[in-house]
Parts: structure tokens; C-alpha cells; sequence
């Protein structure tokens, strides 16, 4: 799917999107609650960010748009088309969230005001921002809305008058209103109903193509992230636990937590009986950690996971894109895996 | 649609949703309900039998909510009828009937942040339902059996909700059901709001609570991955309407209705085609 | 609902609040210090506040008199701390009656819904169309004067305040789910209204009635100043602005100006400690 090719190529000022080293420190909390977060995404690349409530996967994907909770404070780069967006004016930032980098929520009916109609909302942030003409705007609406698959009546109508699916593509139509060369997809089909949720991400990639955008995916659902993205990144404690081609991380995770979440998931083609459960909790936000996040509930852990936090280090070689995790003892994981 | 129904075609099985069966411990038969214009459940039937645990799988508005928010009387039906424990299921109204009916079923609810009241801390939850059930019998035994038998220690006891994380909160919210000594369990999409390495503890709690006690359980859900792990029957509805009925693994594994079809090739997995599933959705 | 929700599924972030926390303690530490005057007023009081002395009337500050004395010869300073037990059982009568009242009715009307929510609506709206002031200048012209009869007159025009802010906050938590968890194990809607939903919503029920008490505060202080309130010689900070009218007119406000800046400056406190209230109840974390 994707047309990156070489390690390392989607860094840089062509990248979509380039995260590097990003820290966020939230006030009366002990740890960061983003922690170094590195994270790329080239144009027309799809990539899924995973992880549980907590592990600062929606954080990640809202300080590429600069929307950071009250008294946050940012560390590192968060670079949209080479641009810093850490260090953008408030002029910068609303050309940035008009016309480079959109996003979709999780729930439609909440991102939409219900007294306004579907035409003035699509068309708001472009006569606004941008000061184009409302004919053009509409025009361009109807045009966003054809792509979606939606008719141009909808324009008049409430979003109380659609349903989720239908809002979530007039959400998605909205996203693609500036032209953006980066999407940032926040859980956008946990809302919906299984079949819907199969139409909305099949038009998310079809879009993809067709416009060129990056898209990066935020999702708690490790089949979907499977089933849809060209690389994945999987979040723990404000830290990226592993990153890798879908494919390869999925079949052969390298990091126990990766493993753990893809056993502890009721499929439908594992064997029935016991899910092998995580037990534990993730740690809070008011606890302070010293070594691997992951550590308490890992049953690979040993001394040296507790005293000292593992970098994310390249752990398979031969891969067009690398395939990275933040473990002591990933090569053990490896004996695992092959042997189960 | 109804030659899909497994009961009509397939061979005769002792423990079909179907069938009647004198193990059974809940027999709903012809349920309707009608909210304005639209059918939310429209001709329900099933058996529920005894220790047994079965799935209603559908997409919203598909009536499976409904469907049990009848089964636990907070919702009244037009049609048909509810057996609960081979009782007479007639509408009843009282202490004495309402106590019954809540020794018969109890139910967890979808979402473990709004399901407690956020001021009654853990122990006076559990309390106050034993008060009400047995009086005069050794509460704080009682309550630590319970705490032990969902996995919670004494100290999230006395511990308000808030203090609690979401996996912490619906085991309370078990223990609460399991207080009453009830036959059937009803789960409303009782795991959808947990965290997958949550969930997954959930779930194996909810398997063993079963072995212990031999409740029955009859689990709403949407998600057929969790279906398959902790059902044995598993009926299918969409638009108030049963489409498909029959145990778990063989609907499953040899779905006969489009509908049921369409569910199973939603799931996401390696190799997904959404646009084959958008399009078999429209022709549906 | 959705703000709620993030603030909940990440603990770091309830703590944040933007405070003006010193304009709360200082009118906290006012209303706490009037209430103790208040109660040991008696014995404090350097003169009987109604002790006449005619020969140093209309007087300035002294060491006898710190607070100067009135056109009757009244020591004002006594006058004030022992008017400051009137002028706030007063209020606290109105707004213990409403409060209590407005709740059951609201209560009732949320909850029970149907005809009883139209009847008690009905009723409340029509005492609402009725301005509070002139029911009680009329139950006082029929009854004549003294406290009981104003308060009760306020009492009753203060209560539908009360009840349709019960009634609508009874309404969104007969729709949470812990409401339909109680029914489904047996409890009866009395058990639950009263145990759980009650206690739910009292905080942002008291923290109303905090404010109305700087409300009635005033509107008792001012059927005192047109002489409907409290008997010509009971000591209270409305009937005081009142004595003072005359000695204003000759040239000495002093016995005016204190009771007047006494009202404003506990209306106030109130109003701030309410409000407070209310915020931090809509803010917490649930």
C-alpha cells in the first residue's frame, strides 16, 4: 500500500508528518505524559498508532494540531511539512489546521454544533481562515461531499438528520475541505457499528490515495490497525513500545507488550477458552517511573528492566522500513513466538 | 428470512436457543415493543437454559438493548411474554414481586463509570443490596466473599468509584449483581468501554464466575470476538428481527443468513477488504 | 459530558484549575467571623443596644462610643453586633423554609413526573408571576408586624428558585445509569430518590440557597427600612438604615453608613462563597 521505500526516507522535510523527541509534561503529574515520542508519516502512508485509554496515543495525534490541554508543556519537534508547529504563531497555526494538517474525532455528533446545517459547517473554516468567496466554498463542499459519497442535499440538512455513518463522512468531507497532506484520524470508527465501520475506513484509504494525504491513525483496535495501516506504532505510558511494517509486527511482535495485547484480544480464530489476560494495571500518571514502563506487568522482565529504561532499538534487519522496540529482552521473545 | 433460522432446518439439538427444554431458566416468547413507529423488537423469542450463556449479537438499533432492558423489567413489553425460572412472567407489581423479580436477574451495564453512584463507596454498595435481599444475615463475610470472587481486595473496599479505574469499576458492578444470588446475569455490552488487556481479564472473571456458580448468563454484545469466547448459543438480530439462532461455533463457523455473513467479514483482520463489506452491506 | 469524560480518563488533568482562591477565604473568614459575632453579640456589646443617652446623641467615634452613637442616643457599635443576630436568622429562616420546601416539591415533581410534575410546575410558576416583596408586604399589612411573618412571606417566594433547579437536576440523574443499576436490584423509587439522588444533587441545591441568603438578606433589610420588618425596637441593620434617615438629614451618617456597608459587605461574602460553591461542585471530578 505504501510507496515509501527506503529506511529513514519518510524523516526529513518530505515527510507528512515528523515527530521527534516529543515530551509533554502535564501540571500536577509525576512522569511525562508523553515521553520522546518519535513518529513519522510519509505522504499517502498510512500508519496506526495503538494503544489503551491512558497511553497518550490521542495527546500524540492532538499536538500535531497544537491542541494541548491547559498548562502543557511541549518538548522536542512536531513537524508538519518541515515546519515546526511547537513553534508556529497563532496566525501559522490556523493556516496549518485550515489547510495542511485536519483531524476526525471519534464522535461525530459531538465535533458537529447541531443548529448549524451541514453546508455552513463544511464551508465555515474556508470563508473564515481562508476568505473564500461562499460560492467557491459550497462548490467545493459539493465536490468533497461527491467524494465521500454523499449528494449535495445534505448540505441542507442538521446533523441530527444523518446517521453516524453518514456524519462521520460528512466529518471526513470536512477533513478534506483545506486540501490537507496530513489526516490525523482519532479513533473515527469507535462510534460506529461494525458494517459502518468497514465503508468509513474503506473510503479513509481510498481518499488517501486520491488526494495523496498522510493519514495516521489513532486506534485502541490492534486487527483494525492491522487490517488497514502500512506501518504501526504502538504506544505504553507516553512511550512508543514498538514500531514496524504492520505485517511483521503483528505476526512477530518483539515486544511483550505488542504480544500481550495481540493474546489478550478475543478473535475469531484463536482458540477458544482463556484469553491470556495482562494482569496489572498501566501505570499512573501520578507514580514515577524509573526502567521499562511495562516491567511490573511483564512476565519476560527481570532486574535490569526495573533499573533502566530500554531505547527503542532496531530489532530485525532486512526490512525495507525498520522494525523497532523499546526492550531488554526482545531476542526472548523471539524463542517465544517460535515456539508457541 | 425465516427458513434461515437454524431451529426451522437444523437437526434437533437438546440446548437450542430455540428448543424448549424444562432446564430452562429464562423462556422469552414473542417479544414485541414498538416505540412509535418503529419496531425495536418485533417477534423476539428464545430459551435461555439453565447455567447456560447465551449471546444476542446486532448492530445498533437492532433491538438487542431493548431486548434486555425487558428481560431485567426496566422496560415494559407489548407483546409476548418474559418466563423468568418457570414463574408465571405475568406484569406484577409490589415489593414482594419486584424483590423476586431481582433475585431472578440481575444486569451490568455497558459503561462502569456511570453505573455506580459516584458517592456510595464499594463496601456501602454491596451493603446496601444485601440489606435489602437478606436481612440478618453476616454482611461484612458476605462482602469480603464477593470482593474475593470478582478479584478486588479491602482495599478498594472502601474506595469510591472515582478512585477506581474502569476494569476496577465493573468488577464492583458484578459483585453487585452477584449479591442478589441470581440465575441470570444479563451483560449489556458489558465489556465494550474496557480496555482490550482489561477486558480480556473481564472476561476470563466472567468465565469462571460461571463455573463456580453455574449462573446463566445472556450477553448483549456487538463484538462477535467476544462472542465466540464466552457463549455457548448466540442469536443474531437486526431490525428487532431474529435473522439467525443455533450454537455459537456452528454460527460461526457456517453463518446461513447474508446478514450474519456480513457481521463475520466486518471484523477487521489482515488482508481486509472494506470495500467488498461497504458493498455487500448496501445489497443487503 | 465529553469534557467530563477526558478529564476523567486521565487523572493529571483534574487537579488544573484556575483560582481566585483569596476572594473566597477572605469572604469565607467574613461570613464565619459575622456568625460568631452574632451568636456572642450579648456579651460582648459594650452597651444594651437600646439604652438611651439622650445627652451624647447623634455623637462622633469615642472611646464610650467606638462606633459613634445614633439620633436616639443608641450606642451604634452594640447595635450592629446585636442587629447582626436578626438580620441573619432572618434570611436563614427564608432560606431554610425555601430550601427544604423547594427541594420536597422539586423532588417530587422531577422524579414522580406526569401530572404531579404539571400540577407542581403550574403552581410554582404562578407564586414566580407574583413579585416576592409585595407577598410579603401584604401577609405583613394582614398580620401586622415581627420577623416570622416576612420570613415566611420570602420563604415561600424564594421557593420556586429552589424547586425548578431541583426539578431539572432530578431529571438528568433519574437518567443515569446508576439510577436504573438500583432498579434492577429492587430498591423502590423512594429508596433511590432519597438515598442516592438527593445526595447527588444537595451540593449545587445548598450551593444556590448560599447565594439566595445574601438575596433575602437584602429584601428582609429592606421591609425593615419601609417599617414592614422587625418591631420598632428590636435591633437589625434594615430598621437601623431606617433610624438613620433623620440623622443623615442632620448632617451625621455615621449610624446610617455602618448598617448600610454591614448588608452590602455580607451580601457580598455570601454571594462569593455561593458562587464558589457552585463552581467547585460543577467542576468535580464524578
Amino acid at each position: 500500500m505504501s510507496t515509501t521505500t527506503e529506511p529513514h526516507a519518510s524523516t526529513g522535510p518530505d515527510a507528512a508528518l515528523d515527530i521527534r523527541g516529543l515530551r509533554l509534561n502535564l501540571p500536577g503529574t509525576a512522569r511525562p505524559v508523553l515521553d520522546g515520542v518519535d513518529l513519522t508519516v510519509a505522504p499517502r502512508e498510512t500508519v496506526a498508532l495503538v494503544g489503551e485509554s491512558g497511553s497518550g496515543k490521542s495527546l500524540t495525534s492532538r499536538s500535531v494540531l497544537r491542541l494541548l490541554p491547559p498548562g502543557a508543556v511541549a518538548e522536542g519537534r512536531v513537524l508538519v511539512e518541515g515546519r515546526d508547529v511547537l513553534a508556529m504563531n497563532p496566525g501559522e497555526l490556523r493556516r496549518l489546521r485550515t489547510h495542511t494538517a485536519a483531524m476526525i474525532f471519534q464522535d461525530p455528533r459531538a465535533a458537529t454544533n447541531p443548529l448549524r446545517r451541514i453546508g455552513d459547517f463544511l464551508t465555515e473554516s474556508l470563508r473564515l481562515n481562508a476568505q473564500v468567496p461562499a460560492e467557491e466554498a459550497t462548490e467545493r463542499a459539493v465536490r468533497m461531499l461527491d467524494a465521500v459519497g454523499l449528494g449535495d442535499h445534505v448540505l441542507r440538512r442538521y446533523p441530527g438528520q444523518l446517521s453516524g455513518g453518514m456524519l462521520q463522512r460528512v466529518m471526513i468531507a470536512a477533513a478534506l475541505m483545506g486540501d490537507p497532506t496530513l489526516i490525523l484520524a482519532d479513533e473515527p470508527t469507535t462510534a460506529l457499528d461494525v458494517t459502518t465501520q468497514a465503508e468509513v475506513v474503506g473510503l479513509l484509504d481510498d481518499l488517501r490515495g486520491q488526494f495523496g494525504t498522510g493519514l495516521l491513525f489513532v486506534t485502541h483496535d490492534l486487527g483494525l490497525a492491522a487490517a488497514i495501516s502500512d506501518r504501526v506504532y504502538v504506544m505504553y505510558a507516553g512511550r512508543i513500545a514498538e514500531t514496524g511494517p504492520a505485517e511483521e509486527l503483528f505476526q512477530r511482535p518483539r515486544h511483550p507488550y505488542t504480544r500481550a495485547l495481540l493474546d489478550s484480544t478475543p478473535r475469531l480464530t484463536a482458540p477458544r477458552g482463556r484469553l491470556a489476560a495482562i494482569g496489572g494495571q498501566p501505570p499512573s500518571l501520578r507514580q514515577e517511573l524509573t526502567g521499562c514502563p511495562f516491567a511490573p506487568r511483564c512476565r519476560l522482565a527481570t532486574d535490569v528492566c526495573t533499573e533502566r529504561a530500554p531505547a527503542l532499538i532496531p530489532v530485525a534487519d532486512g526490512n525495507p522500513q525498520p522494525h523497532l522496540a523499546a526492550c531488554h529482552h526482545s531476542d526472548q521473545l523471539t524463542e517465544v513466538t517460535a515456539d508457541a | 428470512m425465516p427458513d434461515t433460522l437454524r431451529e426451522a432446518g437444523d437437526a434437533p439439538r437438546p440446548d437450542t436457543p430455540g428448543g424448549r427444554d424444562s432446564a430452562a431458566v429464562l423462556e422469552v416468547d414473542g417479544l414485541c415493543r414498538a416505540f412509535g413507529e418503529v419496531k425495536a423488537v418485533d417477534d423476539v423469542s428464545f430459551t435461555l437454559a439453565r447455567g447456560g450463556s447465551l449471546g444476542i449479537v446486532g448492530e445498533s438499533g437492532s433491538g438487542k438493548t431493548t431486548t434486555a432492558r425487558i428481560v431485567v423489567g426496566l422496560e415494559r413489553a407489548d407483546a409476548g411474554r418474559v418466563r423468568v425460572g418457570g414463574g408465571s412472567g405475568g406484569p406484577q407489581r409490589g415489593r414482594a414481586a419486584r424483590l423476586a423479580r431481582a433475585r431472578e436477574v440481575q444486569m451490568v451495564f455497558q459503561d462502569p463509570f456511570l453505573s455506580l453512584d459516584p458517592r456510595t463507596t464499594v463496601e456501602a454498595v454491596l451493603r446496601e443490596t444485601l440489606r435489602l435481599h437478606f436481612p440478618g444475615r453476616d454482611h461484612p463475610a458476605r462482602i469480603a466473599e464477593l470482593l474475593d470472587q470478582v478479584g478486588l481486595g479491602a482495599r478498594e473496599a472502601s474506595a469510591l468509584p472515582r478512585q477506581l479505574s474502569g476494569g476496577q469499576r465493573q468488577r464492583v458492578a458484578i459483585a453487585r449483581a452477584l449479591a442478589v444470588e441470581p440465575r441470570i446475569l444479563v451483560l449489556d455490552e458489558a465489556v465494550a468501554a474496557l480496555d482490550v488487556s482489561v477486558q480480556a481479564q473481564i472476561l476470563n472473571l466472567l468465565a469462571d464466575i460461571r463455573k463456580q456458580t453455574g449462573i446463566a448468563y445472556l450477553f448483549i454484545t456487538h463484538d462477535l470476538g467476544v462472542v465466540r469466547c464466552v457463549t455457548d448459543d448466540v442469536i443474531v438480530m437486526r431490525h428487532g428481527r431474529v435473522v439467525e439462532a443455533g450454537s455459537t461455533a456452528g454460527v460461526l463457523a457456517d453463518p446461513r443468513h447474508p446478514y450474519t455473513r456480513l457481521l463475520l467479514d466486518s471484523v477487521p483482520r489482515p488482508g481486509w477488504d472494506p470495500k467488498h463489506i461497504a458493498a455487500a452491506r448496501r445489497a443487503l | 459530558m465529553t469534557t467530563a469524560t477526558l478529564i476523567r480518563r486521565r487523572p493529571g488533568l483534574a487537579g488544573i484549575r484556575t483560582d481566585r482562591s483569596w476572594l473566597f477565604r477572605i469572604c469565607l473568614g467574613f461570613v464565619a467571623l459575622l456568625v460568631l459575632l452574632a451568636i456572642v453579640a450579648p456579651w460582648i456589646a459594650p452597651h444594651d443596644p437600646n439604652a438611651v443617652d439622650l445627652g451624647s446623641a447623634l455623637a462622633g467615634p469615642s472611646g464610650a462610643h467606638p462606633a459613634g452613637v445614633d439620633a436616639s442616643g443608641r450606642d451604634t457599635l452594640s447595635r450592629l453586633l446585636v442587629g447582626a443576630r436578626t438580620s441573619l436568622l432572618g434570611p436563614l429562616g427564608v432560606v431554610v423554609f425555601s430550601t427544604v420546601a423547594g427541594v420536597a416539591v422539586g423532588l417530587a415533581a422531577g422524579w414522580r413526573g406526569g401530572w404531579l410534575d404539571s400540577l407542581l410546575s403550574r403552581g410554582t410558576e404562578l407564586v414566580f408571576a407574583f413579585p416576592g416583596m409585595l407577598l410579603a408586604i401584604l401577609i405583613v399589612s394582614v398580620y401586622g408586624p415581627g420577623l416570622t411573618a416576612p420570613v415566611l412571606a420570602l420563604g415561600v417566594a424564594y421557593l420556586p428558585y429552589v424547586s425548578r433547579l431541583t426539578r431539572s437536576l432530578v431529571l438528568a440523574e433519574r437518567e443515569r445509569p446508576y439510577v436504573e443499576a438500583y432498579r434492577v436490584q429492587g430498591h423502590s423509587g423512594l429508596q433511590i430518590s432519597l438515598r442516592h439522588v438527593l445526595p447527588n444533587i444537595a451540593p449545587v441545591v445548598l450551593a444556590q440557597s448560599t447565594i439566595n441568603f445574601g438575596y433575602a438578606l437584602i429584601d428582609l433589610a429592606g421591609l425593615s427600612f419601609l417599617g414592614l420588618g422587625v418591631p420598632p425596637l428590636t435591633p437589625d441593620w434594615g430598621r437601623m438604615v431606617f433610624d438613620g434617615e433623620s440623622a443623615i438629614q442632620s448632617g451625621y451618617p455615621l449610624s446610617a453608613i455602618l448598617p448600610c456597608l454591614a448588608i452590602v459587605m455580607t451580601v457580598v461574602a455570601f454571594n462569593v462563597v455561593g458562587e464558589r460553591w457552585a463552581d467547585q461542585v460543577a467542576r468535580r471530578d464524578r
